[in-house]
C-alpha cells in the first residue's frame, strides 16, 4: 500500500450505520461498508452499508451467510466489501475490540486498504450541541499486523459525501427513525425482513 | 424469552398510549412481567400516571411498584435527579426496606460512584448472603466498567450457589463468546442443554460455539445439533438450516471427499437446502436468486 488513502462514505451508508447502533442501544452492533477503490487505489468510496448483527458478534456461522450473501448482491451492482463497522456495547469504549480486528483482519485478506469504523459516542452524543460536520465515527486502518487510527496528521482522512449528513441524521434521530432498520440477525428471525433497507429512506 | 406474540402485543400498546388511546398502565404491567428493556417510555408514561393524583390513587398499593419500575427507568435513561425523587418517595413509605436499599444501592452504581455502590452491596450481602439481585448486580457494575474478568468470575460465583438459574448460565456463555473464549462457552451450552434438553435455542447457539471452535470433531458435532435444532423447530429454524450447509460445506473441505459417511451427509445437506429454497420462496421470493447463489457458493447441490 502506497501513502495513505482517503476515504469518503455516502450519506445513506453513513446513516443506516448509526441507526442501527441507535436501535440497539445497550449492545454492541455491527456491519459491513460496501464501494469500491480507485484505479490508483488513493480514494476509497463507500457507496452503501448493510447492518449486521446486535447479539453474540463473536459467532461464526452468521457472519459467513452473511458475507456470501452480500457479496453476492452487491457484486452483481459493481461493489465489494470495503470495510467494516463496530459499535461497542458501553458508551464509554473507546477500544476497538478483538472481534472487530478479527473480522477486519478477514476483510483486508481480499481488500488491503479495508476500513474499520468505530463509533465515537461522544461526537454522536455532542451532535445535537455542534456544527460537527465530520462522521461520528473513528477510521482505522491496517498498519502491518495491527490496526491504527487514521488521520494522524490532523487531516480528515474519513468523509461524509454531503455536508449535510449530520443534519440529516439528527431529523432521522428526532423521527426515532432508528426502529425501522433491519439488520442480519433479524434476517434470519424472520426471512422477510430485508437487511438492504430499501424502504427505509423512502 | 418473549414470544413472537407477546412482542407484538407489546408493540400494538406501545402504539395505543403513543397516540393517546389510553392502557398506560396494562403496557408498563406488561413490560414487568416480561421483563422488557423500554426504559424510554417506561419513564414517559409512568410518570405520567405517577404525575396525576387521581391515577396514581387508583392503583393502590400497586403505587409504590410503580415509583421502583419507573425509578429504574429513569436510571437506564440517566435522568439521575428523576431516579433520586422516586427513591426517596419509596423510602419516606418503606424507611427499613431492603428492596428500597438495593434502588439506593443502583443509584450509586449509575452515578459511577462504583466503590460506595460496592460498599452498600457488601452490607446487603451481609443481611441476606442468597440476595440473587444483588450478586447479579455486582456482575452488571463489573460489566459496567468494562471489567469482564471481574464479571466472570462474579457470575461462576454465583452459579456455585444458583447453579439452576439458566439466564446466568446464558449470560456466562455470551460474555464468553464476546471475549471470544469458545470452549468456555461451549461448556455452558452443554449445562443448558443438560437441564434443558428441549430448548431448541441452546442446541443452535452450542452448534455454533462448536463451529466457530472449528476442526473436524467439532464441526461433526456441530451438525449434529444444528439437526437437533431443526428436529426441536419442526425444521424452522432458519439459521439451524443454514448451519448444515455450512458445516457439510466445511467438512468437505477439511476431508476433500475422503468422508465416509459421505452419502448421508450430503443427503441432509440438500435436504436443509430445499427447505430454505421452500421458505424463501415463500416468504422472501425477491431474494430467491440470492439464495441459490450462495448455496452454490457453498457447493451445495440441489
Amino acid at each position: 500500500m502506497s501513502g495513505e488513502a482517503r476515504y469518503e462514505i455516502h450519506q445513506t451508508a453513513y446513516i443506516k450505520l448509526v441507526l442501527h447502533a441507535l436501535k440497539h442501544r445497550t449492545a454492541a452492533v455491527n456491519g459491513l461498508l460496501l464501494g469500491r477503490a480507485s484505479p490508483d487505489a488513493a480514494a476509497v468510496e463507500i457507496v452503501d452499508s448493510v447492518p449486521l448483527f446486535h447479539s453474540q458478534i463473536g459467532l461464526l456461522p452468521p457472519l459467513e451467510v452473511a458475507l456470501i450473501m452480500i457479496e453476492e448482491y452487491y457484486g452483481e451492482k459493481g461493489l465489494s466489501i470495503v470495510g467494516y463497522f463496530h459499535a461497542n456495547e458501553r458508551y464509554d469504549d473507546f477500544e476497538l475490540a478483538t472481534v472487530a480486528k478479527n473480522i477486519g483482519d478477514h476483510i483486508t485478506r481480499y481488500f488491503p486498504q479495508a476500513a474499520l469504523l468505530l463509533l465515537d459516542n461522544k461526537k454522536l452524543e455532542d451532535l445535537p450541541k455542534g456544527k460537527e460536520r465530520s462522521p461520528v465515527m473513528q477510521l482505522y486502518i491496517k498498519d502491518g499486523s495491527s490496526w491504527k487510527l487514521g488521520g494522524s496528521k490532523g487531516s480528515n482522512q474519513l468523509t461524509v459525501k454531503e455536508t449535510s449528513a449530520n443534519t440529516v441524521l439528527l431529523d432521522y434521530i428526532s423521527s426515532e427513525k432508528w426502529k425501522s432498520i433491519t439488520d442480519f440477525d433479524d434476517h434470519l428471525d424472520d426471512i422477510s425482513k430485508d437487511w438492504v433497507n430499501a424502504q427505509l429512506f423512502e | 424469552m418473549v414470544s413472537k406474540t407477546e412482542e407484538e402485543q407489546v408493540n400494538r400498546l406501545e402504539n395505543q398510549v403513543e397516540n393517546g388511546g389510553g392502557g398506560a398502565w396494562e403496557y408498563l404491567c406488561l413490560v414487568r412481567k416480561l421483563k422488557l428493556r423500554r426504559a424510554d417510555k417506561v419513564l414517559k408514561y409512568g410518570f405520567s400516571v405517577l404525575n396525576d393524583p387521581s391515577k396514581r390513587s387508583a392503583l393502590g398499593p400497586e403505587e409504590w411498584t410503580l415509583y421502583e419500575q419507573v425509578a429504574i427507568a429513569a436510571m437506564d435513561c440517566q435522568r439521575l435527579d428523576l431516579a433520586k425523587e422516586f427513591i426517596k418517595v419509596l423510602q419516606r413509605k418503606f424507611p427499613e426496606s431492603k428492596r428500597v436499599g438495593r434502588l439506593e444501592a443502583m443509584l450509586l452504581e449509575a452515578k459511577g460512584l462504583w466503590a460506595e455502590a460496592e460498599k452498600a452491596h457488601s452490607s446487603l450481602l451481609e443481611d441476606n448472603q442468597f440476595d440473587q439481585v444483588i450478586h447479579k448486580r455486582r456482575v452488571a457494575m463489573a460489566k459496567a466498567q468494562g471489567n469482564l474478568a471481574v464479571a466472570i468470575e462474579w457470575l461462576n460465583k454465583y452459579l456455585e450457589i444458583f447453579m439452576a438459574d439458566h439466564d446466568a448460565w446464558r449470560e456466562l456463555a455470551e460474555i464468553y463468546v464476546s471475549l471470544q473464549m469458545y470452549k468456555q462457552a461451549a461448556f455452558c451450552y452443554e449445562e443448558l442443554i443438560l437441564s434443558q434438553p428441549t430448548v431448541p435455542l441452546y442446541h443452535l447457539a452450542y452448534a455454533d460455539v462448536l463451529y466457530t471452535l472449528g476442526g473436524l470433531e467439532n464441526l461433526h458435532a456441530s451438525k449434529k445439533y444444528y439437526a437437533a435444532t431443526i428436529d426441536l423447530t419442526g425444521g424452522k429454524n432458519i439459521r439451524a438450516l443454514f448451519g448444515i450447509c455450512l458445516c457439510t460445506a466445511a467438512i468437505g473441505q477439511l476431508t476433500k471427499g475422503r468422508n465416509k459417511e459421505d452419502k448421508e451427509s450430503l443427503e441432509l445437506q440438500s435436504l436443509s437446502a430445499l427447505a430454505l429454497e421452500k421458505a424463501y420462496k415463500q416468504r422472501s421470493p425477491a431474494k430467491l436468486s440470492l439464495l441459490s447463489s450462495t448455496l452454490r457458493s457453498l457447493k451445495v447441490s440441489l
